[in-house]
């Protein structure tokens, strides 16, 4: 057995605590040597929740996805607060804020990303650094942020957010379900640019208001204006204020990618990373979550598909020994060592590359508000080409129902649904899984309110009893034969003597026939 | 040596039939219970008088019986149990395959003789595992019991599995991991009736097990019964009219919504913290693998909206509240209960998906409390003392461990034997059946030889034909049937045995209750009783220990084995559970019933029941005593077509569009692999075939119209049904009942993914593509029919039972 082979993680956030949960079998094995660095001083939690929490819906405590102490005890080197400063990839070491250096044989990049901060008149940042927000403005990221909103919930406040993507519309639903005032201010015509065509658009917006949101649409915001070092409003282009107890910057995150930048590797809108995630040549460096882009392209920012990398990566550091190499030697200068099964193991290769997704779909956290979006769906009815797009569009804006389907060859590349939960959650599948639509496309909404079948009136050979198969005739003759009560017709016909669901049925044979006139 | 005359130690001993007593229903009546599913509906049989009209071979007429599980009630299938006593296709004699390939007639010695030769002759040659047995839950636990001594004993193997293995053994697994013990429901079916809310996860039980409908009737009342399944079956169906409601996940998704219902539960602070600390261990981990599935992540994997998850977990937490409330001040609960079945448990990730419902109850306070619970719904006749008495591959009477050395010393002192003449755990069922005549997963060689006992696996196994494949490679295939099912149609010796109204012993129902099955007539001059079968042949064989032939003594031995363990019959006897039955007419005690673990010696409990009706009330069966909340979460998907329409398609978009998710199933009126009920002529004629139910959206893509012919394909094989289009599908699936033969046998198309935990095969999630065929395939062929040998199989396989 070989000494076990050394995995350090950058980043302790979600994405880092799945591919460490994954990783213990092997740690436990002895195959693996782990170490996790966090910068923060409490091990990975559920981002996506942070909001929840700002409302007091669930508590802080309940959203973590990893025990530190666990992990440890598990045979995990987990190191919270731990800052690095660089890495030394020639060496290959990280090294920390304090000096120390950990060496690795393998480095996996979940650094995540940060909030980014708009230039305004007020806020000062200095890019380099991590940056710190004056008193009443929050990025809604992390759980100190979710203190901030939780205290203007709590007094009923008044939230303004800045920012129109899904994590500012969440949050201004939020806040005003749980009484508080929230104010969405954001660039566009409508909020979900990126996610909604036009009607769609004004639908939302319509629903917003409904909500008791406070839009400020096309608003170009250029200064937070301060009282006694705090947050007070937020001021726009045309002169105008926005008043609040506090400010929400949610405007977008950029990938945490300088550690990265800073030795060597290919950086710009997140490490660069092909489709096996290996952000080097030689095996050795990886990037996951939102730090990482995947051959290139801009990281989602979407947590389904970073954990579905971590489940890759650690099924692939498990299965795929480092490849031998004269150590210690500069990492750049070697040449690309296709991975290859270790000799011991048996197990099969994990899927050559990552499986390629669609871009994500879009599932709107909020109540009473059903948003559900994916791919692209700026085509209008009549952008239809020779390559098989086909767009459908079902709209009643009063009860708030709008769905648009666009197809190529019959799936799905693009679609928005709002007020309409169970058509939505069915075109989610059908967008995630390449499925053909339905070619009656108003099939899909004839599933958010199933129609019971017509009652017509039913034949002598329609079966009245599923359990005895006794007929709706049968019943009738043994009613003229005598029987007057369920019992009587069950001893004479069966009817109603299994489940017993069929007897309101055999008393309405019964009742029918007492009305009826004898002899007829 | 016996001759074929029938002997009196055939279980002529037993307590027999029940005269008419007071108040009793006739003469010759005897008080029995259904054949077929775990429900174990309550019947009267009574024996057709000769000198009556004749009636075409009418041996017996039945009669719902009043009982606390069925009360009177029976559906279709039971009330027409009798027709099968007398039909024309009993097998009246054993039959042996001929030079010619044809069956042909002989006497019990020859045949038993030639068995026993054959096992003794592949003992020597190849060892004992050369020989394999498989057994099944529809056995009495007489049978079960002595099939796995007779196994272990008799033969020698280690080979020996049964087809539970099939139904059960994903819920068995995790009530093991979680509670400590598995019995389907741990407590009486009646609390059902007290029910405000019922989470049923995929049970169709309107169509498996009509009668216990009335016990649901509670929730529906309060708008409380929540049905889990991609159909609209008849139970969804229940929650029309706001009754409940009814979630309709995509097929595999059903772990991910389990995720999503706790989730709410754990997050919006609705579980029942003070329960979580008194009684269960784990919360920490599993709080962290429920973090990643808020609703709307759930209805993502799922296709079931985020507010019905929402909506469904809110029902149930607020029910348990109030449950709670009402036991904390001494009133009468409206209680929860979630029940999982088959639906949610025939997957490759089947134990996780049922630990799930597990933890989901656990986080609502309800397992081992007034308030209500958590259960399985267990199929088989005797699905449950099936599971139970050492037929399973793993396991000794008692539900012990076959690697647990002091497990096996004890049932090796009740055997007469040194413990290492127990052999040790062998392969479970799929696994067993895919490995006849070929190699086992652990690369030693299959059997050559293979007995198989009350079931019909070339119908019911998953990816059936390899197994029939399988067995037309064996040296020697022994079937013990009533019917020339379509495995004994295989055989090379057929061994006709007796029905369940020809028979004495015990069953044990869906809820851990015992249950006397009586002799109400007698069989075929011919046929015999499978536990005089295994006599003759222990005897052949000179094995060790003995073989009685008396139900009511197997019985004894059986309890004596189970002494001490989890599933502690030593309590119990035939007599006993006569005297508690009260026979006719009823007794209090028989309502207050008999069940296990039930020690030698344990006082009557105040409502007269004996043994445990309620389990866990004072601590789960860990040996902390708490339940355990296994952390689970979706793993990677099974490869192959076991995946269903999961994952992101990439085939072309010819072949993707004629893709679907093939679901088996139940029909009202057939049960199995329909052995009998396709031989009940008015069970056949309600449903004559199989037939596909497809979506109209998927049969107008494919150009199908209702009654056309289909053809189901994929890796494993192809069956070809007529289509019968229905909107209580989703549009993704097609739904196919396995009952069936020939052309329309479906499991031809399972493949043999199984659960890493239990080896459940997946059933419920194969991706198949579907075409509609033009020309009416050649009809299947009719089911064999057995008073002319010659017309059972005209030579379509070569000889065997010479050499391979």
């Amino acid at each position: 057995m070989s000494t076990p082979e050394r995995v350090v993680v950058v980043g302790f956030g979600p994405v880092a605590a799945r591919l460490v949960e994954d990783l213990l079998p092997a740690v436990a094995a002895g195959t693996l040597a782990l170490t996790v660095l966090g910068a923060e001083s409490r091990a990975a939690y559920n981002r996506v929740l942070v909001a929840e929490v700002a409302v007091g819906r669930t508590a802080a405590g309940a959203i973590a996805l990893a025990d530190a102490d666990e992990l440890r005890r598990a045979g995990v080197d987990v190191r919270l607060g731990a800052t690095v400063r660089r890495v030394d990839r020639s060496r290959r070491r990280v090294l920390l804020d304090d000096g120390a250096p950990v060496p690795y044989d393998r480095l996996v990049f979940a650094t995540g990303a940060r909030p980014i901060l708009p230039t305004l008149r007020g806020l000062d940042f200095a890019p380099h650094a991590e940056p710190r927000l004056p008193e009443g403005v929050a990025a809604l990221r992390d759980l100190d942020d979710a203190d901030l909103l939780r205290r203007v919930v709590a007094d009923g406040g008044r939230a303004v957010i800045l920012g129109g993507g899904v994590l500012g519309v969440e949050a201004a639903l939020l806040v005003q379900e749980h009484g508080a005032q929230a104010v969405l201010v954001h660039h566009g015509r409508h909020p979900l640019p990126r996610h909604v065509d036009d009607d769609a658009g004004r639908l939302l917006a319509h629903r917003l208001c409904a909500a008791g949101v406070q839009l400020v649409s096309e608003a170009r915001a250029v200064a937070v204006q301060r009282e006694s070092d705090r947050f007070a409003a937020l001021e726009l282009a045309d002169g105008a204020l926005v008043p609040g107890d506090l400010l929400v910057l949610s405007v977008g995150v950029r990938a945490r990618d300088e550690l990265a930048a800073g030795c060597g590797l290919a950086t710009g809108n997140g490490i660069h990373v092909d489709g096996r995630l290996r952000a080097d040549t030689e095996d050795r460096v990886f990037a996951i979550g939102d730090c990482a882009a995947v051959d290139g392209a801009r990281p989602s920012g979407l947590i389904g598909p970073g954990w579905a990398q971590a489940e890759w990566l650690a099924a692939y550091l498990t299965r795929h020994r480092t490849p031998p190499v004269p150590a210690p030697g500069p990492a750049d200068t070697l040449p690309a060592v296709p991975p290859s099964a270790s000799p011991e193991s048996v197990d099969p290769l994990p899927a050559a590359s990552l499986p390629a997704e669609p871009p994500g779909a879009i599932l709107l956290k909020a109540r009473g508000l059903d948003f559900t979006s994916g791919g692209d769906v700026s085509p209008g009815l009549w952008d239809t080409d020779a390559g098989g797009r086909r767009v459908s569009i079902w709209a009643d804006p009063q009860r708030g129902a709008y769905c648009k389907m666009v197809t190529e060859d019959g799936a799905l590349t693009g679609f928005v649904a709002l007020g309409l939960p169970r058509t939505a959650a069915e075109l989610v599948l059908l967008y995630e899984r390449g499925r053909e639509l339905p070619a009656d496309r108003t099939t899909l909404f004839r599933l958010e309110d199933p129609v019971a079948a017509p009652a017509a009136e039913p034949g002598p050979d329609e079966v009245l009893c599923r359990c005895s198969g006794a007929t709706h005739g049968q019943v009738a003759t043994a009613r003229e034969t005598g029987c007057t009560t369920v019992e009587e017709v069950g001893r004479a016909c069966r009817a109603g003597t299994g489940c017993g669901g069929c007897r309101d049925r055999i008393e309405a044979v019964l009742r029918a026939a007492a009305r009826e006139p004898v002899g007829v | 040596m016996p001759g074929n005359a029938r002997t009196g130690a055939e279980g002529r001993g037993d307590s027999g039939r029940a005269s008419s007593g007071p108040g009793g229903s006739g003469g010759g009546a005897t008080a029995s219970h259904c054949p077929y599913c775990a429900l174990q509906c309550a019947m009267t049989i009574t024996p057709a008088t000769p000198a009556g009209p004749a009636a075409a071979r009418t041996v017996a007429t039945i009669e719902g019986r009043d009982f606390p599980t069925s009360a009177g009630r029976l559906c279709r299938k039971g009330f027409s149990a009798a027709e099968l006593l007398g039909s024309g296709e009993r097998l009246t004699a054993p039959l042996l395959r001929g030079p010619d390939g044809r069956f042909a007639e002989v006497g019990w010695d020859e045949a038993l003789d030639l068995v026993a030769d054959r096992i003794r002759g592949l003992r020597a040659g190849h060892g004992p595992d050369a020989v394999a047995v498989f057994g099944a839950g529809g056995l009495t636990n007489e049978k079960a019991y002595q099939l796995g001594k007779f196994a272990r004993l008799a033969v020698g193997t280690r080979l020996v599995d049964y087809n539970g293995r099939f139904c059960m053994s994903s819920a068995a697994a995790a009530g093991n991991r979680s509670l400590g013990l598995d019995r389907g429901l741990p407590f009486p079916l009646t609390d059902l009736q007290a029910a405000d809310v019922v989470l049923l996860l995929g049970s169709n039980v309107a169509d498996t097990m009509p009668p216990f409908l009335q016990h649901l009737e509670s929730a529906r009342r309060g708008g409380g019964l929540i049905v889990v399944d991609p159909r609209a079956s008849a139970t969804a169906r229940l929650t029309a009219d706001r009754a409940g409601l009814h979630l309709q996940p995509a097929p595999g998704s059903d772990l991910e919504l389990l995720l999503g219902l706790a989730h709410v539960v754990l997050f919006e602070q609705l579980a029942d913290t003070e329960y979580l600390a008194a009684r269960t261990t784990g919360l920490e981990q599993l709080r962290r693998t429920l973090a990643p599935w808020w609703p709307r992540r759930a209805e993502q994997a799922t296709g079931v909206p985020a507010e019905s998850i929402r909506r469904a977990a809110h029902r149930l937490a607020e029910a348990a509240a109030r449950a709670r409330e009402a036991v904390a001040t001494r009133r009468e609960p409206g209680k929860v209960f979630v029940l999982t079945g088959r639906g949610v448990e025939q997957h490759a990730n089947g134990t996780d998906t049922a630990t799930a419902a597990i933890n989901l109850a656990l986080l609502l306070g309800l397992p081992g409390t007034p308030a209500g619970g958590f259960g399985t719904l267990t199929g088989q006749g005797n699905g449950q003392g099936g599971r139970e008495h050492g037929q399973k591959s793993d396991q000794l009477p008692g539900y012990r461990r076959i690697d647990d050395p002091v497990h096996r010393e004890h049932v090796a002192r009740v055997w007469g034997v040194a413990p290492e003449a127990i052999p040790g755990p062998g392969v479970p069922a799929a696994q067993l059946l895919h490995a006849l005549g070929g190699t086992l997963p652990d690369g030693r060689p299959g059997p050559r030889m293979l007995l198989v006992h009350g079931s019909n696996v070339v119908v019911s196994a998953p990816d059936a034909g390899r197994v029939l494949a399988g067995l037309r490679a064996l040296d020697m295939l022994v079937v013990a049937d009533f019917f020339m099912s379509e495995t004994a149609a295989e055989a090379d010796v057929v061994l006709p045995v007796l029905q369940w109204a020809e028979e004495e012993g015990t069953l044990t129902n869906l809820e851990g209750r015992l249950l006397r099955r009586r002799r109400a007539v007698d069989g075929p001059p011919g046929a015999r009783d499978e536990l005089w079968i295994l006599a003759e042949l222990a005897r052949r064989l000179d094995a060790p220990g003995t073989y009685s032939t008396v139900a009511s003594e197997v019985f004894d031995e059986l309890a004596s084995a189970s002494a001490g363990g989890l599933a502690d019959y030593s309590g119990i006897s035939h007599a006993l559970l006569d005297a508690a039955e009260g026979i006719v007419p009823r007794s209090a005690a028989e309502s207050a019933g008999v069940y296990w673990p039930c020690p030698a010696g344990a006082p009557r409990n105040d409502d007269g029941s004996l043994g445990t009706p309620r389990l866990f009330l004072d601590r789960f069966a860990h040996p902390d005593g708490r339940a355990r909340l296994v952390p689970v979460r979706p793993g990677a998907l099974p490869a192959g077509d076991a995946a269903g329409l999961r994952g992101r398609t990439t085939g072309p978009a010819e072949a993707r569009r004629s893709e679907l998710t093939l679901l088996t199933g139940r029909l009202l009126e057939h049960y199995q692999s329909g052995a009998q009920t396709r031989r009940t002529a008015a069970l056949a004629s309600a449903q004559p075939e199989a037939r596909a139910e497809l979506h109209p959206a998927a049969a107008a893509r494919l150009g199908i119209a209702d009654g056309d012919w289909v053809r189901l394909e994929n890796r494993q094989g192809t069956a070809v049904v007529r289509a019968e289009l229905s909107t209580a599908i989703r549009p993704d699936c097609v739904f196919v009942p396995f009952h069936f033969a020939g052309l329309g046998k479906v499991n031809r198309l399972v493949t043999d993914a199984t659960d890493p935990v239990s080896s459940m095969p997946a059933f419920k999630n194969t991706r198949v593509s579907l075409a509609r065929v033009d020309e009416p395939p050649e009809p299947g062929p009719a089911p064999p029919r057995t008073p002319d040998p010659s017309r059972v199989r005209p030579g379509t396989a070569p000889p065997r039972g010479a050499s391979r």
